[in-house]
């Protein structure tokens, strides 16, 4: 065929499964085990659930009236030219590995549709109880590239699954959705809850049962090719090794870590989650979401941001150091961003509403120049004045910097191919 | 019109060259075709909603006038130059010779690039109205039986409206449905594999679309008598059955042997009634002797409750009956008077056209008349097109909404003129819920229409396909639109109905996925579909004849083992297709062996203990079990949405969660009384196979289970185990 690009044409119902589970689940064991997934970099995402403002944080506007310029003054960072809110000083130190895109852009204002957005590229449901119509790009990292070894899940979320349940695979299947952690990971005696046994059953009764069950589950295996069969074989297994084995809990478990470690990421749930979440990359997890409390600041701004902003900020910085030293902030692709940015014109009540029309996400490490400013907004904030971004550019960046093919396409539930990156191209500048 | 000539005059005037010299190119004869051949205007690249780099082409090109513009007058005209055609963009850059983000698409030496260039020589002339237009395009030969590793070339016709007719093979495109059975090349060079099975080409011409169905028996792995397979698999030469030995009989397989009685009556009372058979009923129909035993156990089946249940659970799935919303509590009055309206209709054996036409055209109360509250989650006009089409018509209609189908006849124009006979759809008072109101009244309003968004005209309601319907202001476009559903003529009805049957008992459709029938999607058997939809007509819409036609057949009663003969075989039903229990069943099985119900919490008030989990008016009702192992969200009329993807989670559930957990603890279920009775380990374990496989234990199994238990000190927590393991193997989780 002169040029054909198969994905590009509708799939006719192909009597096999086409590329079904058995080819994702042997693509993610061969990759595990050759070590050759396209590459091995992974994603630690920071999602500022409800809406951060860019311009108390990444997008400052010093010289704006007051009711503009919000609160904070400016601080200088590592790279002459870009400053950031005196909130960021971790970050300040190490801008020349930070990357902002102040120029991003969608075109709703509320928040669940605008979360749909920021998760999936698309439109979606208006109201916060509909359920998502694509998948999120954590579930896109997921399916494309699994995870990079036998036990770990692909994609985890800690503490727990945010952004208005747009953080899932819809159609890329269930195998693709996170792992949720389900607990604080600053707690006391942090547990991840889906890996502990429920009061009562002892790790060996677990044991006892898997020795039962290996012995009597002898269905044979050949009476099935439609690959479900082997899947859940393999997730049985890995249920079991996740629960009775080393390798995962280990991987959950902090208190391996230095307590010199654990202060400086910052002892609360964001910083403790970064390095969970440093952790889990390193043992073989690809994506791992933090989800950030609730950012709505529409009231007195200030003291919600007076809460936010330090953990987050030590929580990157203390990330980004960390990788740094272990040699690994090539392979690991920082992103925060949220659902939307919020009004560059403080209201009555002292805070910001709704903002999508120009704000600002970070990326940082995964090999991406850092020190770089990509895009602009208005004088006192408000429009995109240079290089419009679109949803759909910052995960075609994320995907490219993953090495995940840009015209991959997907199956919706009505066969219908659909692009992982629509109309988006990566952000050049960045890479 | 008149503007765009001047235009193009301006442009070509002066530099077109003597047209005597040159071949007449025809834009949507010759050139349409070649932009559709190599891509151009794929989902991928020009052809997507927002195009690419600012260049934006029809989907595949169904869509000429909009093309020419594009090509022609946008792009301030530099896309063509007639002086020098080789400098146009579209030349410089489907060549390579300026950067092209889709890379190399033509060959400057090649025909379709003379062709282009030729056609922009000429003036980029748009085609005249008289100009003869392509009516369909054939291809021979359009069925093959071929085999392995063996190599065909297939033939493409265009035939015009003038009569004449020309080779376009060349300049087709061609894309099989399982490469895997038979590929094929640009050249329309037709391959198949090592293995059989059947395939499918979809050509592609100027709009217009053949398909080629290719047959490839499988290779003899050994001497084998299909006789004795067929009688082995206790096949009834009559009726259905004598369409499956036909099809076995063309594609080499054989069928595996009739499975055995305990897998039957577990098989059947799963995929009938959503439950395990008890071991009493596993005994009797094991122990009896009559030789019309089957016919018996499916009778029975079908006039219990739960069978009622179930398949109202089923078809609240395909209705939406859906739950999720602000408020439970008000949601749930309607869900539950819709599901039990369903479970009513199914106890009572309701024709199903009668069903169908209920729900389509009911008006009142959605407080009083349940089938209104189908009205609910369906309200917009893609909703009512949408789910109704691929509901009960089994037509994935969605593509249209937005462009041409790209792989099926189906236009934008067919997509809301469907959508008129919804359009006087009235809906008033209700508590707001945001955007799923409940209690509305549904009426008939005076005035509705809907509008294609293209052209902007007012579309008449009409079925699929059909000619307008012929309505006065006092008709419901609604009656007309069932009346033309159910007919006994209707292409669609009666055959997604079946097919629908048939998938559910079989594990896949005739036609597959089950409400995906198109001509690029044939179905595996085209006679032994258009036999189950002629007798279900005929039977008057009877489902429960249908229903034990479907189960009667020998494809419902062989094992699901495969044999030397059949392993790589899934489209000819040569054998049981394992399938998994779903979320409901499996919550309830369970809960069925173990002797503990399950707690449903959610408004109003709890339900009462022992409810189970098919009896459950929505899905809105918090079970995270039923959540992970596939419950649907019923946001689409789409089977397809109950999916059966392993996951992680579902592996978790059963490992470490807290409801298996207490149901294996629980004071007073079937643990504890294992524990405090004084059986013999043996006579336990006998039950317990019984129980939880529908079987007895082999003698192997039997002695490790009850070394097992007798090594345990602790005899609860041995009983325990033994039920956790064999309620977390494959021959639990799975029918087959």
């Amino acid at each position: 065929m002169p040029h054909l690009n198969r994905r590009n044409f509708l799939q006719l119902g192909s009597p096999l499964m086409g590329l079904g589970l058995a080819d994702i689940l042997r693509s993610r064991t061969q990759a595990a085990e050759a070590g050759q997934a396209t590459n091995k970099k992974s994603l630690i995402v920071f999602w500022t659930h409800g809406g951060m403002s860019q311009q108390d944080t990444y997008d400052m506007k010093p010289e704006a009236p007051a009711e503009y310029r919000g609160f904070y003054d400016t601080i200088k960072t590592s790279v002459p030219g870009i400053s950031v809110g005196e909130r960021f000083p971790g970050q300040a130190k190490v801008m020349h590995h930070i990357s902002q895109v102040r120029s991003v852009h969608h075109e709703n204002g509320i928040h669940a549709p605008s979360a749909h957005w920021m998760q999936t590229g698309r439109f979606g449901p208006t109201l916060a109880r509909n359920a998502a119509q694509h998948p999120s790009f954590g579930s896109v990292v997921s399916r494309a590239k699994g995870a990079g070894t036998r036990h770990m899940p692909a994609y985890v979320t800690v503490p727990k699954s945010e952004a208005f349940g747009y953080q899932g695979a819809v159609y890329l299947g269930k195998a693709s959705n996170p792992f949720e952690v389900g607990a604080d990971p600053n707690s006391k005696d942090f547990k991840v809850p889906n890996l502990a046994l429920p009061k009562g059953l002892e790790v060996k009764s677990v044991e006892n049962r898997r020795k039962l069950l290996s012995q009597f589950d002898t269905l044979r295996r050949d009476i099935d090719n439609s690959g479900v069969l082997e899947g859940l074989d393999s997730f049985k297994a890995q249920a079991l090794e996740m629960v009775t084995g080393d390798q995962v809990r280990e991987a959950f478990d902090l208190s391996k870590e230095d307590a010199s470690l654990r202060d400086r990421y910052g002892r609360h749930q964001y910083g403790q989650s970064a390095l969970l979440a440093r952790r889990l990359v390193e043992a073989g997890t690809t994506c791992v979401t933090i989800n950030t409390g609730y950012w709505d600041h529409h009231n007195e701004i200030e003291k919600g941001l007076e809460e936010h902003l330090p953990p987050l900020d030590q929580a990157i910085a203390g990330l980004i150091q960390d990788l740094e030293e272990r040699g690994l902030l090539d392979d690991v692709l920082i992103y925060c961003a949220g659902e939307f940015g919020r009004t560059p014109l403080i209201n009555g009540h002292a805070g910001r509403d709704h903002w999508s029309n120009c704000f600002t996400v970070m990326f940082a490490g995964g090999g991406l120049k850092g020190g770089t400013v990509v895009g602009a907004s208005e004088k006192f904030g408000g429009g995109v004045t240079e290089r419009m971004t679109i949803p759909f550019d910052l995960f075609a960046t994320i995907y490219q910097t993953l090495g995940i093919p840009l015209d991959t396409h997907y199956e919706d539930a009505s066969g219908r191919p659909t692009s992982i990156i629509g109309e988006g191209q990566p952000i050049h500048e960045l890479l | 019109m008149l503007r765009l000539a001047i235009l193009l005059t301006l442009i070509f005037a002066t530099h077109s060259v003597a047209s005597a010299e040159l071949q007449p190119v025809s834009f949507r004869n010759d050139v349409m075709p070649i932009l559709t051949r190599h891509a151009c205007n794929s989902g991928g690249c020009h052809g997507k909603s927002t195009g690419q780099n600012g260049f934006r082409l029809s989907l595949l090109g169904f869509e000429p006038d909009f093309d020419y513009r594009a090509l022609v007058l946008q792009g301030r005209g530099r896309r063509l130059f007639a002086s020098a055609a080789d400098d146009s963009l579209l030349l410089a850059k489907a060549s390579g010779r300026v950067p092209h983000g889709g890379g190399t698409r033509i060959d400057p030496d090649s025909e379709d690039y003379r062709v282009l260039r030729d056609w922009i020589r000429c003036g980029a002339p748009d085609s005249r109205p008289g100009e003869r237009r392509l009516e369909r395009i054939t291809v021979i030969p359009s069925e093959a039986v071929m085999n392995t590793s063996s190599e065909s070339v297939l033939t493409v016709t265009a035939h015009y409206s003038d009569g004449r007719k020309q080779d376009v093979t060349a300049r087709s495109l061609f894309e099989s449905n399982a490469p895997e059975i038979g590929d094929v090349d640009g050249r329309a060079r037709v391959s198949t594999a090592k293995r059989g099975g059947l395939f499918a080409v979809m050509v592609r011409f100027g709009g217009q679309i053949a398909v080629f169905q290719g047959t490839v028996p499988f290779p003899h792995v050994a001497e084998v008598s299909l006789n004795d397979a067929v009688a082995a698999a206790k096949v009834n030469p009559d009726g259905i059955d004598r369409n499956l030995i036909d099809q076995w009989t063309r594609l080499n397989v054989a069928p595996s042997p009739a499975a055995d009685d305990a897998s039957f009556v577990r098989r059947a009372t799963i995929d009938i009634c959503g439950t395990l058979p008890t071991p009493e009923e596993v005994t009797a129909y094991v122990e009896d002797s009559s030789t019309v035993k089957k016919q018996k156990l499916i009778d029975r089946l079908l006039e219990r409750p739960e069978h009622a249940s179930y398949f109202a659970l089923k078809w609240a799935d395909i209705l939406q009956n859906r739950g999720r919303s602000y408020s439970s509590r008000r949601q749930r009055e309607g869900t539950t008077l819709l599901t039990e309206w369903v479970r009513d209709s199914i106890a009572e054996n309701k024709p199903y056209d009668r069903f169908v036409s209920e729900i389509l055209t009911a008006t009142g109360s959605q407080a009083q008349n349940p089938p209104t509250v189908w009205y609910r989650s369906v309200r917009t006009t893609q909703d009512y097109v949408e789910s109704v089409s691929q509901a009960f018509l089994g037509v994935r209609i969605q593509c249209a909404q937005c462009h041409h189908h790209p792989a099926e006849r189906w236009s934008q124009a067919d997509y809301y003129s469907f959508a008129a006979n919804f359009a006087r759809v009235g809906r008033k008072g209700g508590f707001a819920d945001a955007e799923v109101p409940t209690s509305e009244v549904i009426f008939l309003k005076d005035h509705g229409e809907v509008v294609h968004p293209r052209s902007g005209d007012v579309m008449s309601p009409r079925p699929l396909g059909g000619p307008d319907f012929k309505l006065s202001r006092y008709d419901d476009p609604r009656a007309a639109l069932t009346e033309w559903m159910t007919s006994s003529k209707n292409p669609f009805f009666a055959r997604t109905m079946a097919n629908r049957m048939w998938g559910h008992f079989l594990g896949r459709g005739i036609v597959h996925p089950i409400d995906d029938s198109r001509s690029t999607n044939p179905p595996s058997n085209p006679a032994l579909l258009d036999k189950l939809s002629r007798e279900f007509v005929s039977s008057g819409y009877d489902v429960r004849q249908l229903i034990r036609v479907t189960t009667m057949s020998a494809a419902y009663g062989v094992s699901s083992e495969p044999t030397a003969h059949n392993k790589d075989d899934i489209q000819s039903f040569s054998r049981f297709q394992l399938r998994r229990l779903s979320a409901e069943v499996l919550l309830d099985g369970i809960s069925q062996v173990l002797e503990v119900p399950t707690v449903f919490a959610g408004g109003p008030g709890k339900f009462p203990m022992g409810t189970r989990a098919i009896e459950l008016p929505d899905e809105n009702v918090p079970v995270n079990f039923l959540d992970v192992f596939g419950r649907p969200g019923r946001t689409s009329a789409c089977e397809c949405e109950r999916a059966d993807d392993p996951a992680l989670a579902q592996a978790l559930e059963l490992v470490n969660s807290t409801e298996i957990q207490k149901k294996l603890t629980a004071k007073d279920g079937y643990i504890a009384r294992l524990a405090s009775n004084d059986e013999p380990h043996a006579v336990n374990v006998r039950e317990i196979f019984l129980k939880v496989f529908a079987r007895e234990p082999r003698d192997d199994e039997s002695n490790a289970a009850t070394e097992f238990l007798r090594s345990e000190s602790d005899r609860v927590e041995a009983y325990r185990t033994l039920l956790w393991s064999l309620l977390a193997t494959n021959e639990f989780m799975f029918n087959h």
